[in-house]
């Protein structure tokens, strides 16, 4: 949204007024503007309440600012400058030559000293290349011998691996054999108890079904054969 | 005769790191009032001020003379505010803070509370009043009203046309005084 001054095209002419910054030229042209525009007027005077109520809030303490004061950070050349500057002559020749050993070391460099003076050669990048071997007959026979070895070796490690890993298969088997065997016992067991517990059943009810219908078939037979001689007797009477 | 800020640099650099803690001495206040203004808080300014100092210490000699020191310490001091204020978390956003959001009434009895009182009451609605600012604008406003510096100055320090400092401050103020306008009695 844009202010009166904005609208006017006068803000930053009245913000250079308001701080006291704006120019001879400028003040001018602003104090004219506000004469003739009583909305900007009033916002300058907005402004102006704004600022003293900004002025309202203090800082009254200050923290305790504690910076550790051990000297700016510095590279390491410039300790070791340092250092090399105040350090004794016998002290700076030991560490020119220990570096001068150094660097002959990394670099591979060999010094030799010999009749003909001395020699220095820079090995760095042989160094770097994969030595090569020359291999002879008796090398080669020798190395046979040793494949043959070693092969044998496999082969008799690899044999007792097997055999053990048969070993372990068969244990497996008989012992999942015994555990069918005993589970079949079990299950057979259990099924002769049940045969038998309904033998017991049958004899049981066919003994019930003999004494109930046995006395009847008792009286019968015997009401049967006592009967013919009373009944004989009485048919004879009777007829 | 008092050394300048340069040539405390120039002795700091030299091997006398004391130096630096005249510096600090010097700038320290400043520092902290523009802290605590951008961020609003208390021992949040103070950790602000701290890691200002500090950073100006460790880079020190990255800090090239043609630049005033107190425009390289305020860039820093901004530096760590804005970073600080963008890493708050925007979920936790209490109810003042919302009310400074959309605007907040004054006591109606404030006429009648004493100075003092009424002072305090003014400066905390001041500082929310602030805090709702954008910080593009809050930045320019403490660096105008409370360290006093000239628009170029400013300009300088954040690397942007002296227009936009002006037309920021405009801004702001306009924005300031519709939500202070209610408290125009209690001046």
């Amino acid at each position: 949204m844009k202010g009166n001054m904005e609208e006017c095209g006068m803000h930053e002419a009245l913000m250079s007024y308001l701080y006291g910054e704006a120019t001879k030229d400028e003040a001018a042209r602003v104090e004219k503007h506000l004469n003739a525009c009583a909305s900007c007027k009033a916002e300058l005077e907005g402004f102006e309440r704004v600022r003293d109520m900004l002025q309202q809030w203090q800082v009254d303490d200050l923290p305790i600012v504690r910076v550790s004061v051990d000297g700016p950070q510095r590279s390491f050349f410039s300790v070791v400058k340092e250092l090399f500057a105040v350090a004794p002559l016998w002290a700076k020749v030991t560490a020119v030559a220990a570096l001068a050993l150094l660097v002959l070391a990394v670099t591979g460099t060999e010094v030799r000293v010999g009749s003909g003076g001395v020699s220095l050669r820079a090995d760095l990048l042989r160094r770097q290349r994969p030595a090569l071997q020359t291999v002879s007959v008796s090398d080669t026979a020798n190395l046979e011998q040793v494949r043959a070895e070693v092969k044998g070796l496999v082969n008799t490690l690899i044999a007792e691996s097997e055999k053990q890993e048969k070993e372990e298969l068969q244990r497996q088997l008989q012992a999942l054999e015994a555990q069918l065997t005993t589970a079949r016992s079990t299950e057979l067991a259990r099924l002769a108890s049940r045969i038998q517990e309904h033998q017991v059943k049958i004899q049981t009810i066919e003994r019930d079904i003999d004494r109930r219908e046995g006395a009847d078939l008792t009286d019968i037979l015997f009401g049967e054969l006592a009967k013919p001689t009373a009944n004989s007797s009485v048919a004879a009477g009777g007829n | 005769m008092e050394l300048s800020d340069s040539q405390i640099i120039e002795q700091t650099l030299e091997g006398q790191p004391d130096a630096f803690n005249v510096l600090v001495r010097r700038w320290e206040r400043h520092i902290y009032g523009l802290t605590l203004r951008m961020l609003g808080r208390d021992d949040e300014a103070k950790d602000a001020t701290q890691e200002t100092f500090l950073s100006a210490y460790r880079n020190l000699s990255k800090f090239r003379g043609e630049a005033k020191f107190s425009s390289w310490i305020y860039r820093i001091a901004l530096n760590i505010c804005n970073t600080r204020l963008r890493s708050r978390a925007r979920v936790a956003v209490s109810i003042e803070e919302q009310y400074e959001a959309v605007g907040f009434e004054i006591a109606a009895e404030t006429e009648e509370l004493g100075s003092d009182i009424q002072r305090e009451q003014i400066t905390r609605y001041v500082r929310r009043a602030l805090q709702a600012l954008p910080a593009e604008m809050r930045q320019v406003i403490v660096m105008k009203e409370y360290e006093g510096l000239k628009f170029s100055e400013i300009a300088e320090i954040l690397g942007i046309p002296i227009s936009t400092v002006k037309t920021r401050m405009y801004t702001g103020l306009t924005e300031l005084r519709k939500r202070l306008d209610h408290l125009r009695g209690a001046i």
